[in-house]
């Protein structure tokens, strides 16, 4: 054990007292203040510290704006310093400081000399911890978000394909017998009609459960279900998509390859929307133990930093936190009149496991 | 039918755009009349790009989207922006083409929409309703017969 004398005790303790950044306030018997510290002086009020000066017990109330019990987060309920006989070694409270406005400290409320009745009231700002905290809630509730819309578009998705889709496939075969029975050439056209409208219907269903999400990505990989992406956006919004993959068709993690699908999808859909261009480039490839994507095209472009979108400007806002969820970045370029670039960075941890059997399927389900 | 065949539709669409002064004509027909039938712009005039003539028709997507699944004519005089806002993939044609006041009427075949004319003007409530109306009395049966409400009381 360590043993210092007592001058050099008192002398950290004077430095802990003058240095530190928690606010520590000495109380008399009769709740008046009889020393504070630098830090403490700071975060209140200059009449706050004139009332105290003077000496009133009741100073201390025009800061402190109440401290958290199991029924309130804010109550002046059996205030902690009229009643100082629970254990009060560590309990929250919020003060209206200076600057900050009101904000959380943790505070304890200990008696250090029993004979004379002084209390020591010591507080440190919670707001740092409390930011790392919600931060940290955030990004877990997004990563959820996120979890559960692919569950659930995954769900659809097949209920469309496996159900819905054969259904009407099973109708359709209906109708095509219908053609070789012996009807009248009026009644065959009027078949043969409904026959298309069924294919029609049968494609935009399957259009539309590729789209909530494609089969394809899960069972073939992302270099299928690119293809088979820009192959529709070509059809329907006459965009083409120059595709360039140097993947020999790998496979990833499950997470990481929606996330590469999604931002692409989504990067894609904004050239297709804003760029005004009638082609774009997309590039797929593996590069120093990063899965990159490139998304270019040479369109209108945009300010990066003009902070009021044409859209909603959430979809540049879920590319980034989708990214993030499989430890990613995203850069964005763009140059007014120069067109857009987008990056998507993937770190690739587990190189070694990649291609292994049971990879194919693990997305499934 | 083989009036509909020597019919010249680009002429056709073109003189259109002269007499009521519009600023964009196209025409979607029915590509290929087998099982699977696609609805693409086949001929336009006044267009910038070439881009929307590689578009497929869907149904409900889009203003020619909506006609052909109503089977009305239909017409927006003031596409405001707030209008596509959600979905401004369906509105490609009239973004891209930057087309303001817009007009589309189906052209029927054995009582199916078989075709789409598109008219529009650069400029937001240049196209009125009263020139669509004129419009509508002025499609021959060349292009196919406009059916009307009344039409198909018949």
């Amino acid at each position: 054990m360590m043993r210092i004398n007592e001058f050099q005790l008192t002398d950290l303790l004077i430095k802990m007292y003058d240095n530190s950044a928690e606010a520590i306030f000495f109380f008399d018997r009769v709740g008046k203040v009889i020393a504070m510290n630098n830090a403490a002086q700071q975060i209140l009020d200059t009449e706050v510290l004139k009332r105290m000066a003077e000496g009133d017990p009741k100073a201390i109330c025009m800061t402190c704006k109440g401290y958290t019990n199991e029924h309130e987060l804010q109550t002046c309920m059996s205030c902690y310093l009229s009643n100082p006989t629970e254990d009060l070694s560590s309990f929250q409270v919020y003060l209206d400081t200076v600057g900050k406005g009101i904000i959380p400290y943790t505070a304890s409320y200990q008696t250090i000399d029993k004979e004379n009745g002084i209390r020591a009231f010591m507080l440190r700002d919670l707001t740092k911890q409390y930011r790392t905290q919600e931060m940290l809630n955030q990004r877990t509730m997004m990563k959820s978000i996120i979890k559960a819309q692919e569950d659930e578009r995954k769900r659809i998705s097949r209920e469309l394909h496996d159900g819905v889709a054969q259904e009407i496939l099973s109708s359709l075969v209906d109708i095509r017998v219908l053609k070789y029975m012996n009807i009248d050439d009026e009644v065959l056209k009027k078949v043969q009609q409904t026959e298309g409208s069924l294919m029609h219907l049968l494609d935009d269903i399957r259009h539309l459960s590729v789209e909530l999400r494609p089969a394809t990505l899960d069972d073939l990989g992302l270099e299928a279900a690119f293809r088979t992406h820009f192959k529709w956006i070509e059809k329907n919004y006459g965009l083409i998509v120059h595709f360039s993959a140097e993947l020999q068709s790998k496979r990833y993690e499950g997470e990481i390859e929606t996330v590469v699908y999604r931002v692409c999808q989504e990067a894609v859909f904004n050239a297709l929307k804003y760029a005004g261009t009638d082609d774009i480039n997309v590039r797929l490839f593996e590069e120093q133990g990063f899965l990159e994507l490139l998304v270019k095209d040479e369109g209108v472009g945009f300010d990066v930093n003009h902070n009021q979108p044409i859209g909603t400007g959430l979809g540049l806002y879920g590319m980034k936190e989708r990214a993030e969820l499989v430890d990613g970045q995203l850069e964005t370029r763009s140059l007014i009149g120069e067109g857009t670039s987008i990056t998507l960075k993937i770190p690739l941890l587990h190189s070694s496991s990649e291609g292994g059997p049971g990879v194919e399927n693990h997305n499934r389900g | 039918m083989t009036i509909q065949k020597t019919f010249n539709y680009q002429k056709e669409i073109e003189q259109i755009k002269t007499q009521f002064n519009f600023d964009f004509v196209a025409l979607a027909l029915v590509q290929s009349t087998n099982q699977l039938f696609e609805l693409k712009w086949t001929y336009a005039t006044g267009n910038h790009s070439n881009r929307f003539r590689r578009i497929v028709l869907r149904t409900g997507k889009g203003v020619a989207g909506n006609v052909l699944k109503t089977g009305k004519p239909m017409l927006v005089e003031d596409m405001a922006p707030s209008l596509m806002k959600n979905d401004l993939h369906n509105y490609l044609l009239i973004v891209g083409e930057g087309l303001k006041s817009v007009g589309a009427i189906p052209l029927y075949k054995s009582n199916r929409v078989h075709g789409i004319l598109l008219v529009a003007c650069r400029e937001g409530r240049k196209l009125t309703a009263t020139q669509f109306t004129q419009l509508k009395q002025a499609i021959g049966p060349e292009f196919g017969p406009f059916y009307n409400k009344e039409m198909f009381r018949l």
